[in-house]
């Protein structure tokens, strides 16, 4: 199922399957370059309270995201120990 | 003299690693984007070639103002033909951070013919953990040398110097890495691949991350660290630092007794107790809150708590128009508004910068500090409650502290819904750099040098209207009374001003001085006080004004208008300077004015009607 990386719960894992077109170009190239490829797993490790930004993992670095870009990707779940 | 250029993606230990080799200070904090200036210093190792610590960048392709002038910079010395070789620094940790910028630069390099030396900087932490990086493989992969350091237990670093020496005496050398034609997605796919590859595996270096993550960015535990992190903070500059402030005023006390009694001629007896002992000695006592607060705001950065403190703030900041990357400048500005402002750089969005810029001038910067602490403890009793938890006069520095923080949000959430602008926002992505344990040799040299700085920077400006303040209340009659010297003329000509808040002249007087820079303020009412009490022993100034009538709604109403209004020099040339407008900084300045004599006299009114 396809779903935007910004739905994905605390202690989920996903895939990332690309980007949509409402992400301005720089800030694509950007999130690739810190690691944020499409192919690549993506565990979210805690979503605080009140819409605050949510944390993600991608290999060893942790990324914080708010909701105006992690709406923007999108990934498809992995099954809990995949 | 030839350069030797150091670049890393942010918080890969530059600057940490620039001091090791320079032997120099330059601010070290684990939080991305803390150097924005190019730091230039000598090597220990070979006092013939020049370092140059850049400001970190994640990418050679620039997307925010911070990073541009960083790749015009790195561009430009590329050209510069002193500059030898380029050592870049990545995070042995964290490679795939890293590697596409290494790919970038070498490609870079080998254009215009520098060789490049990849240091892979934080091996300490990987040893810690058992793990390890075949630095050898990861070279030939590259076709780059790579050598294993760290920066902060000093390994490696003699062979940096030797590999530079050795790099010099072999001259210029063909290029090894053929990327000279490769765009940055097939740089961006390899790096990606090494990564995997060479880069550490599993979990062990993020798990302790994780785990105080899932306490401090806790919906309930994270709130409340939150708030008992920063409430410390702000008692922190009271209690901590009063026993030396005690000790400084003690100290001058006695000194001047000792002193003074010695000086033969009447007039230079007076200058020096009632202008250099009053005027300055009032000034210096509050160097120790200064170092305090740099200090303790210092370890806060270095242990990562900062970031996720951003984190938390983002969202209620956003309801007033900024970013949780505000809260770093702004938090900065608690200490001074100078460095805060060249930390809104590290905001890639340029609409937040601008509100951001807007902030910092209300945030309670330390020269408030002195005016404050004066103010409260001549107004506040100095008792505590709750069996010693929470003193008075550190809870009355909270609220104005809290006061003043309010209204730079009040300002930008104001701002941000009625003006419409031509700058562009970006949305908030940040790194969340891993927990680490403070330097404190770094962060005290640093509470150092802003200490030394605030006393020689703003030391200048208070001798210098310390002086006048005495000569003009000094003359015609020799301090036999303050009333009549010319100062009491010139104050009565500004107290019309000051009036309807309830001050006389001599309070008119010292805010006058204290466009100048805040503390000027405390330096010119000691001055004042000390020609009026005309005895040779020194009487705190604290006492003075509690003996002085002032009524607590004037201090109430001074308070106040110290909060807002803009009386800096400095921070006004350098908003117009960072922000590249003048106009900017000149509606700041006059709109906190503004803001800053209204408030104050609303305050004035109220406390009258209360009683
Ligand atoms: N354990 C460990 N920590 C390090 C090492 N090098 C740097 N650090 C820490 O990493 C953090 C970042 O160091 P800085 O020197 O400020 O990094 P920078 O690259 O100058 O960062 P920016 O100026 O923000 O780009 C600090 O907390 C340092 O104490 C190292 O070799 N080992
Ligand atoms: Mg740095």
């Amino acid at each position: 199922m396809n779903i935007s990386l910004w739905t994905l719960k605390a202690g989920e894992r996903c895939e990332i399957l690309g980007y949509d077109q409402m992400l301005p170009d720089n800030y694509r190239t950007r999130m690739m370059e810190f690691g944020f490829h499409p192919g690549e797993t993506v565990t979210c490790l805690q979503s605080v309270a009140f819409g605050a930004p949510k944390v993600y993992r991608v290999s060893n670095t942790i990324f914080s995201l708010d909701e105006e870009v992690a709406d923007h990707i999108q990934v498809r779940v992995l099954a809990a120990d995949a | 003299m030839p350069k030797i250029i150091l670049i890393g993606s942010p918080n890969s230990g530059k600057s940490l690693l620039f001091n090791r080799l320079t032997g120099l200070h330059h601010k070290v904090a684990n939080f991305p984007g803390i150097t924005v200036d190019v730091g230039i210093g000598k090597m220990r190792a070979l006092p013939d070639v020049e370092l140059v610590d850049f400001p970190g960048t994640y990418s050679l392709q620039a997307i925010s103002a911070e990073e541009k002038v960083a790749v015009e910079h790195f561009e430009r010395a590329l050209d510069d033909p002193e500059v030898e070789q380029v050592l870049c620094l990545i995070d042995a940790t964290r490679l795939e951070k890293s590697l596409y910028f290494t790919l970038q630069v070498i490609r870079d390099c080998e254009r215009h013919g520098k060789p490049v030396t990849v240091l892979a900087n934080m091996v300490d932490v990987l040893d810690s953990h058992g793990l390890s990086l075949d630095v050898g493989e990861l070279g030939e992969a590259i076709h780059t040398p790579v050598l294993p350091i760290s920066a902060r237990t000093g390994k490696g670093a003699d062979e940096i110097a030797r590999h530079i020496q050795a790099n010099r005496q072999l001259g210029p050398q063909p290029p090894r890495a053929h990327l000279l034609d490769a765009p940055d997605v097939l740089l961006r796919g390899t790096a990606h691949q090494l990564a995997r590859r060479y880069g550490p595996k599993g979990d062990v270096l993020v798990r302790t991350q994780t785990r105080l993550d899932s306490f401090f960015l806790h919906s309930v535990t994270g709130g409340f660290a939150f708030f008992a992190i920063m409430y410390l903070l702000f008692q922190s500059i009271f209690t901590w630092s009063a026993p030396a402030m005690d000790a400084v005023e003690t100290g001058l006390g006695a000194i001047a007794n000792l002193v003074v009694p010695l000086i033969g001629s009447h007039v230079a007896r007076d200058f020096t107790s009632d202008a250099l002992f009053g005027g300055i000695g009032a000034f210096l006592v509050f160097v120790p809150q200064i170092f305090v607060l740099t200090f303790v705001i210092g370890l806060l950065e270095d242990s990562g708590y900062m970031a996720r403190a951003a984190l938390i703030c983002h969202k209620p900041l956003r309801l007033f128009g900024l970013t949780g990357k505000s809260f770093i400048p702004m938090l900065s500005g608690v200490a001074c508004a100078i460095p805060g402002i060249y930390a809104a750089r590290a905001i890639d969005s340029p609409r937040k910068r601008l509100l951001t810029y807007m902030a910092i001038p209300l945030m309670p910067c330390s020269a408030r500090l002195p005016v404050y602490t004066l103010l409260i403890a001549a107004f506040i009793p100095s008792g505590t409650a709750l069996g010693g938890l929470v003193g008075w006069q550190g809870l009355a520095m909270f609220c104005i502290y809290f006061f003043g923080m309010l209204c730079g949000l009040l300002v930008t959430g104001i701002i941000s819904r009625t003006s419409e602008d031509h700058y562009t926002d970006l949305p908030f992505v940040l790194e969340l750099p891993p927990y680490r344990v403070p330097g404190i040799w770094p962060l005290l040299r640093n509470a150092w040098n802003r200490s030394k700085h605030f006393v020689t920077k703003a030391g200048k400006i208070i001798f210098t209207v310390t002086m006048v303040i005495w000569v003009l209340g000094y003359f015609p009659n020799y301090g036999t009374d303050l009333g009549t010297s010319w100062l009491g003329y010139l104050g009565r000509v500004v107290e019309p001003v000051f009036a309807p808040l309830g001050l006389d002249w001599r309070y008119a007087v010292a805010i006058l001085t204290s466009f100048l820079a805040r503390e000027v303020f405390v330096g010119t009412l000691g001055t004042i006080f000390g020609i009026e009490a005309a005895d040779e022993n020194m009487t705190p100034l604290v006492q003075q004004i509690q003996s002085s009538d002032l009524a607590i709604g004037s201090g109430l109403a001074l308070l106040v208008f110290f909060a807002i209004a803009l009386q800096c020099v400095s921070t006004v040339a350098i908003l117009s300077k960072e922000s590249g407008s003048g106009a900017l900084a000149t509606k700041m300045f006059v709109g906190y004015l503004l803001l800053a004599y209204s408030a104050a006299l609303a305050v004035y009114h109220l406390a009258a009607l209360v009683g």
